[in-house]
C-alpha cells in the first residue's frame, strides 16, 4: 500500500557525513518521496557520537530543491538563458583555448571548492595541469589555513591535525588559541566543553571573550594580532624557569640555541606591554601548559589570518616542541580546519605548488611521475594563488577562470577588488547550487550536484577520510563537479578523466598520493572512515602522528619576531576591526540561509562592539551604524556586547548585505599569500546622531 | 481489553504489513542505528526483542519536521490538509506512547496532526529491561505500556508473547490469525511483573530531587546561567524530545505565489521569543533553557496534561553537544544546597 503524498513516508534513510565544517560529524539523510526531509544524528560515528549542531540539524534545507540551479545558464544581454550542456561546453572551450592561443597557458586559472569531494578536487587540479597545462589551481585554503600548512611543513614535516578528535578527552589541558570550537566546529566544541565537565582544565588565548573564555580557567585576552609576542613570552618564561622538555628538546628537536636567544628579547614586561595581558597571567599560563601531563592545543583563523600568518603558526609549533607537547596521546598542535573538506582539498594538491599528496610540483622527479600516470607534459611554471587569480585578473594577466562552488566576493578579502577583477575576465565559468554572489558575475554557470546526491569522500581536520552516499537524484541536469570537468576535458581533446563512477577517481587517488595509498571504499566503508597516512606500515590509518619522529626528522625550532598588523588604528580610523563567525552559518551563507530558522537567527545588525566604544559615540542595541575603512564602507545594526574587548569591533562574513569584507585589508602573509582578514583599522560612525 | 497468546512477535508484524503501511524501528545495512522505517521484507525483529529505542520517537509521523500548510497561486489559497492512507506504527515503546498522548492532547485542535493521526494504529511493545539513559518509571511513563495508550500491546511473557487489545480497531486487526485467548490471570501477571522490571533500573533519585527544586524555584540562576553558557543552540533536544511540539511558519515563493510551510523550532534557539522590535524576552541563554525544563518537569504543565512533559527516554542527555541533558542537568541541581 502506499501512502498518499501528504502523508509522512520515510522510505529510507542514508548515512553520509554532514556537509559542514570539517569535524566530519555523521548524518542520516531521511528520503520521503525523493526528497530530503530531516537528518537523524549517528549514535555510532565515533567524532559526533548522536551529536550535531544547528547547521547540521538544518542540512535538508541546505540542498533544498528550491532556488536550485538545474540546467547550465549562459549571460544573455546582461541577463541568464537557459542552455544546453553543449552549448556551454562550447562557449567554455573557445574562450578558454582564445585566452591560452593568445597569452599562454597560464593565462587561465581554475579555483576549486573545500565544500566538494575529495574526487572533485583531484578533478579539478588534474584539470588544471593536465588540460589546461597551468598550476593555476588554488581554493580557498588560501584564506583559511594556507599558513598551518606552510608553517607545520617547516616545523614538523606536516600540516595537519597531529592529533585526532579522541584526544580531547585525554588531555588534561586544553588549550584554545584564536578559535572559538563552540560556534564553528560545535560538536567538537561540545566534547571540549564534555571534557572540561569531566575535570580537564581549559586555556583561552583569544581577544574576544568567546563563550569557552568564560568558562575557562585561564583566559588570554591579548590585543588584536600578538601572538607571536605572546608565545615568545611563554617560551622566555618556560625557558628561565627550567620548565622546557629537555629530555624530548635534545632528542627530537633542532635550533633550541637559536630559538632561546630570540626569545630571551621577550621578558614578560615587554609581552605584557605589546599583548596587554598582565605579567602574572603570563607565568600562570606558562606553568600551566609546561607543566601538564598531557596538553592538547587547538587553533584556528585567529592564528593564520594574519600577515604574520605563517611565523603565527611557527610559533605555536615552538611552544608546543619546547614543551614537549606533541607526538603522545592528548597533546599535540591541533588546527581546526573550517570547511567539510578544506583538509582534504588541500590533500588533493588543489594548490598552485603541490601535487595530490603534498609532492611539490618543483620537483623534476613529481612531474615526470603524473606526467607518466596522466599521459600528459605537466608545465613547470610557478602557479597562481587565488588571491594572485584575482590580481592577475585586473592586470589583464588571467583572462579566463573556472570557479567551482566557492563565493569569493562574499568571501574574499576587499569586495570591491575582487569584483572589478572578475568583471575584467573574458569568460568566468562558475559551477555551483544555487545563485551566489559570484555566480551572478558568471558567463556561464554550471549546475552541480550537492553532496546529497552524488558518491564520494570527504576528509575531516583529523585527516579520517570518510565516504558520502548519494541520498537521491540531482535536480534537473545538475552533476557531480568531477563529470562535468571530465566532459569539459573530452571536449579540450583530453580522455584521462572519463572516470566511470567517484570510486574510480579515489582508486587513481590512492594509487598517486602515498598518505592514502592504503584506502578504497570498501575499507572506507568497513572503519567509518580512516586516518591518513594509510598504507602498509599503517594499514589502520594513523591516529596519531610523529609519535617516534617528525615527518622531517627532527623537529625544527624557528625563531620569530612580533610585527604589527599590516594597518593598525590611527585618528582617521580609531579602531581594530575583525572578522567572526556564528554558530547558525556558514562561510558565504549560500547553504545555512536557505534555513528559515538559521535565518531567523541572524541578528538583524551584526557589528559587535564594546559598551564603552558603543558609549563614546552614543550607540545603543540596534543603532544604525557605518564602519568605514581605507576599502570601502558598510551599514548594519550595532550589537553592544563585552564579547569584543574595548578598542576592537568585529563583524562576521556570512552576510552579503553587510559584507564584511567590503573593509578588510588584502595585505598579505609573505610565505602564503594569506590576507589579514582578522584586523584592520576602521572608523564607526553612529547614523542616527548624524541624522539628527 | 482482551489478551491473546501469540508464539512469534513477526507472525504478528507481517500480518499487520498485509493490511496497511507499516512503520518499525530497523537497523540500517550494517549498522547500529536503529531508525523508523517502512517495513522490508525478512527484517528481523532483533530490534523489538532488545530494550532500545529508535534515534527519532514516533512524533514526527504525526507532527512532521516540515509541512505545508497551504498554498496561494496568486489568486486563490489552496487547501493542504492531509489526506492518509492507514497506516500502524508497530514496536511503540511505552515512554513514547506517553508522549503521543501528550501531544494528542496539544494537538487536538490541530487538523493535520489529527488527519495523520487518526489514519494511524499504534502497536505498542512493553520493555523487559531498562534501556541505557531510561528513566521511565520515575515520571510514569513505562517501563510498561500503559492502558489506553495503544491499540495493540505486546508482551513477552517465557518464550511467548501476551497480546492484548486495547482497543476494537486493534483487535478487529487480528481477524484471521486465529489466536489463541490467553489464560485468566495473564494480564495480572503483566502488572505483577512490571515492578520487577522498573526495579532493575538505576537510581533516578537526582531526577525526583531535580523535579522537587524545579518546582520549588530552588534553583539559583547563576546555575541556570553556567548551564546556558553550555546550550550551543543546536536544537537537538528540542528535535528527537518525544513531547516538544513547538513550531513556526514561513512563506516560500513558488511560481505565481507562495507556500506557507511550517517547521520544527527549538525554544533554545535565540530568536525563538524575539519580537518585532527587537525585544526579547528570554535574550539569555539561561533564561531559555530554565524554561525547556520547567516545560518539561513543571507541576503547572502536569495539571493542563495529566503527566510530566518528559517520558524519562533519555534521548537529549545522549544528542546534546553540550553535556545539558536531562540527567547532567538534573544532578547538577541536585548537587546543589
Amino acid at each position: 500500500m502506499t501512502a498518499d503524498a501528504s502523508a509522512h513516508n520515510i522510505s529510507r534513510i542514508i548515512q553520509t557525513i554532514c556537509p559542514f565544517c570539517g569535524v566530519g560529524c555523521g548524518i542520516g539523510l531521511r528520503v520521503e518521496q525523493e526528497k530530503i526531509t530531516g537528518v537523524e544524528p549517528l549514535a555510532s560515528h565515533p567524532v559526533s557520537q548522536g551529536k550535531l549542531c544547528a547547521k547540521g540539524w538544518s542540512t535538508a534545507y541546505a540542498v533544498d530543491p528550491i532556488d536550485r540551479i538545474t540546467t547550465p545558464l549562459i549571460r544573455e544581454n546582461g541577463s541568464f538563458r537557459p542552455a544546453s550542456w553543449d552549448e556551454a561546453y562550447q562557449v567554455i572551450t573557445e574562450a578558454f583555448l582564445a585566452a591560452a592561443a593568445e597569452k599562454g597557458a597560464d593565462a587561465v586559472g581554475v579555483i576549486a571548492c573545500a565544500r566538494a569531494t575529495n574526487e572533485d578536487c583531484y578533478a579539478a587540479q588534474k584539470f588544471a595541469r593536465a588540460v589546461l597545462g597551468t598550476n593555476n589551481i588554488d581554493h580557498c585554503a588560501r584564506i583559511c589555513h594556507s599558513p598551518s600548512v606552510a608553517g607545520l611543513r617547516q616545523t614538523l614535516g606536516s600540516g595537519a591535525m597531529t592529533n585526532s578528535i579522541d584526544d580531547i578527552e585525554k588531555a588534561d589541558l586544553i588549550v584554545i588559541f584564536g578559535c572559538d570550537p563552540t560556534e564553528n566546529h560545535s560538536v567538537l566544541g561540545g566534547r571540549i566543553i564534555g571534557a572540561k565537565m569531566a575535570g580537564a582544565r581549559l586555556l583561552v588565548v583569544d581577544p574576544r571573550l568567546t563563550r569557552l573564555a568564560r568558562m575557562a580557567d585561564l583566559h588570554l585576552q591579548l590585543q588584536l594580532g600578538t601572538n607571536i609576542a605572546l608565545i615568545n613570552g611563554l617560551l622566555q618564561i618556560i625557558f628561565a624557569n627550567g620548565w622546557e622538555a629537555t629530555e624530548f628538546l635534545s632528542s627530537r628537536c633542532e635550533n633550541e640555541t637559536a630559538l632561546r636567544a630570540k626569545v630571551a628579547e621577550y621578558p614578560p614586561e615587554r609581552v605584557a606591554a605589546i599583548t596587554g595581558v598582565p605579567e602574572e597571567k603570563l607565568i600562570a599560563a606558562a606553568r600551566m601548559y609546561a607543566k601538564a601531563e598531557r596538553a592538547l592545543l587547538t587553533y584556528g583563523m585567529g592564528i593564520t589570518q594574519y600577515t604574520t600568518g605563517t611565523n603565527n603558526v611557527i610559533s605555536i609549533s615552538n611552544l608546543a616542541l619546547v614543551a614537549g607537547q606533541i607526538g603522545r596521546e592528548g597533546t599535540g598542535i591541533n588546527p581546526l580546519r573550517g570547511q567539510n573538506n578544506v583538509q582534504g582539498a588541500c590533500d588533493m594538491g588543489a594548490l598552485p605548488n603541490v601535487f595530490p599528496g603534498y609532492q611539490e610540483v618543483a620537483q623534476q622527479t613529481n612531474r615526470d611521475k603524473f606526467a607518466d600516470h596522466w599521459q600528459k607534459k605537466l608545465p613547470e611554471n610557478k602557479g597562481l594563488t587565488s588571491l594572485g587569480m584575482t590580481k592577475g585578473a585586473l592586470s589583464g594577466e588571467v583572462r579566463c577562470m573556472l570557479i567551482m562552488g566557492e563565493d569569493p566576493v562574499v568571501t574574499d578579502p576587499d569586495q570591491h577588488h575582487v569584483q572589478r577583477a572578475l568583471e575584467a575576465l573574458d569568460l568566468l565559468v562558475v559551477i555551483e547550487l544555487v545563485m551566489t554572489e559570484t555566480a551572478a558575475m558568471a558567463d556561464v554557470i554550471l549546475p552541480a550536484a550537492a553532496f546529497s546526491e552524488k558518491a564520494g569522500t570527504f576528509t575531516n581536520c583529523e585527516r579520517r577520510v570518510q565516504l558520502i552516499q548519494p541520498a537521491i537524484a540531482a535536480p534537473g541536469e545538475a552533476k557531480p563537479d568531477w563529470q562535468i570537468l571530465g566532459e569539459l576535458a573530452s571536449r579540450l581533446g583530453y580522455h584521462h578523466m572519463d572516470w566511470p563512477n567517484a570510486e574510480a577517481i579515489f582508486n587513481e587517488i590512492a594509487a598517486l598520493s602515498p598518505l592514502y595509498q592504503g584506502m578504497s571504499y570498501p575499507k572506507l566503508a568497513e572503519n567509518h572512515g580512516l586516518q591518513w597516512p594509510c598504507n602498509e606500515q599503517a594499514p589502520n590509518g594513523t591516529p596519531l602522528l610523529h609519535r617516534q619522529q617528525f615527518s622531517r626528522g627532527k623537529g625544527r625550532l624557528i625563531p620569530v619576531s612580533h610585527a604589527d598588523p599590516a594597518e593598525v588604528p590611527d585618528e582617521a580610523y580609531p579602531l581594530f576591526f575583525t572578522t567572526t563567525r556564528l554558530h547558525y552559518h556558514y562561510g558565504c551563507g549560500s547553504m545555512t540561509r536557505k534555513s528559515p530558522l538559521l535565518e531567523r537567527e541572524t541578528p538583524s545588525g551584526i557589528l559587535f562592539i564594546n559598551p564603552a566604544d558603543a558609549q563614546a559615540l552614543a550607540i545603543k542595541p540596534q543603532t544604525k551604524v557605518r564602519i568605514s575603512s581605507r576599502r570601502g564602507e558598510v551599514e548594519t545594526g550595532a550589537i553592544i556586547t563585552d564579547e569584543v574587548p574595548p578598542g576592537t569591533v568585529a563583524m562576521p562574513y556570512h552576510f552579503k548585505e553587510a559584507p564584511s569584507n567590503r573593509l578588510t585589508n588584502t595585505a598579505q602573509d609573505p610565505v602564503t599569500k594569506m590576507p589579514e582578514l582578522k584586523a584592520c583599522a576602521v572608523r564607526v560612525t553612529n547614523l542616527e546622531v548624524e541624522h539628527k | 481489553m482482551r489478551a491473546f497468546l501469540l508464539d512469534q512477535i513477526d507472525r504478528l508484524r507481517d500480518h499487520l504489513a498485509a493490511q496497511r503501511s507499516l512503520f518499525t524501528p530497523q537497523f540500517a545495512a550494517g549498522s547500529s542505528e536503529l531508525s523508523w522505517l517502512p517495513l522490508s521484507h525478512n527484517t528481523p525483529s532483533a530490534a523489538i526483542e532488545r530494550p532500545l529505542l529508535a534515534t527519532y520517537p514516533a512524533k514526527q509521523f504525526f507532527f512532521p519536521d516540515r509541512e505545508i500548510l497551504f498554498q496561494f497561486d496568486g489568486a486563490d489559497f489552496k487547501e493542504t490538509l492531509p489526506k492518509p492512507a492507514p497506516q500502524i506504527l508497530f514496536g511503540v515503546r511505552s515512554c513514547d506512547l506517553c508522549a503521543i498522548a501528550y501531544q494528542d492532547q496539544f494537538f487536538q485542535q490541530d487538523p493535520y496532526y489529527q488527519a495523520r493521526r487518526k489514519a494511524t494504529l499504534l502497536v505498542g511493545i512493553d520493555c523487559q529491561l531498562p534501556c541505557e539513559g531510561g528513566f521511565c518509571p520515575t515520571v510514569d511513563a513505562g517501563p510498561f505500556v500503559r492502558d489506553g495508550m495503544a491499540d495493540l500491546v505486546c508482551h513477552q511473557q517465557g518464550g511467548r508473547w501476551l497480546l492484548i487489545s486495547q482497543t476494537s480497531e486493534g483487535e478487529a486487526l487480528l481477524d484471521g490469525l486465529n489466536l489463541k485467548a490467553a489464560a485468566e490471570g495473564s494480564i495480572s501477571q503483566r502488572s505483577r511483573q512490571e515492578p520487577q522490571v522498573a526495579a532493575q533500573f538505576p537510581s533516578a533519585a537526582h531526577i525526583e530531587t531535580g523535579i522537587q527544586r524545579i518546582n520549588q524555584t530552588q534553583v539559583p540562576a547563576e546555575l541556570w546561567q553556567a548551564m546556558g553558557l553550555q546550550c550551543l543552540s543546536c536544537s537537538g533536544c528540542t528535535n528527537l524530545c518525544p513531547t516538544c511540539s513547538c513550531f513556526t511558519s514561513y512563506d516560500r515563493p513558488v511560481d505565481n505565489g507562495f507556500e506557507r510551510e511550517r517547521c520544527w523550532d527549538s525554544c533554545l534557539y535565540d530568536a525563538f521569543q524575539r519580537e518585532a522590535s527587537g525585544h526579547n524576552p528570554s535574550a539569555a541563554a539561561g533564561q531559555r533553557v530554565e524554561r525547556f525544563w520547567f516545560h518539561k518537569f513543571s507541576d503547572e504543565y502536569f495539571k493542563t496534561f495529566g503527566r510530566y512533559g518528559c517520558t524519562g527516554c533519555g534521548r537529549c542527555e545522549k544528542t546534546c553537544p553540550g553535556v545539558i541533558g536531562v540527567h547532567s542537568v538534573m544532578k547538577r541541581i541536585s548537587a546543589i544546597l
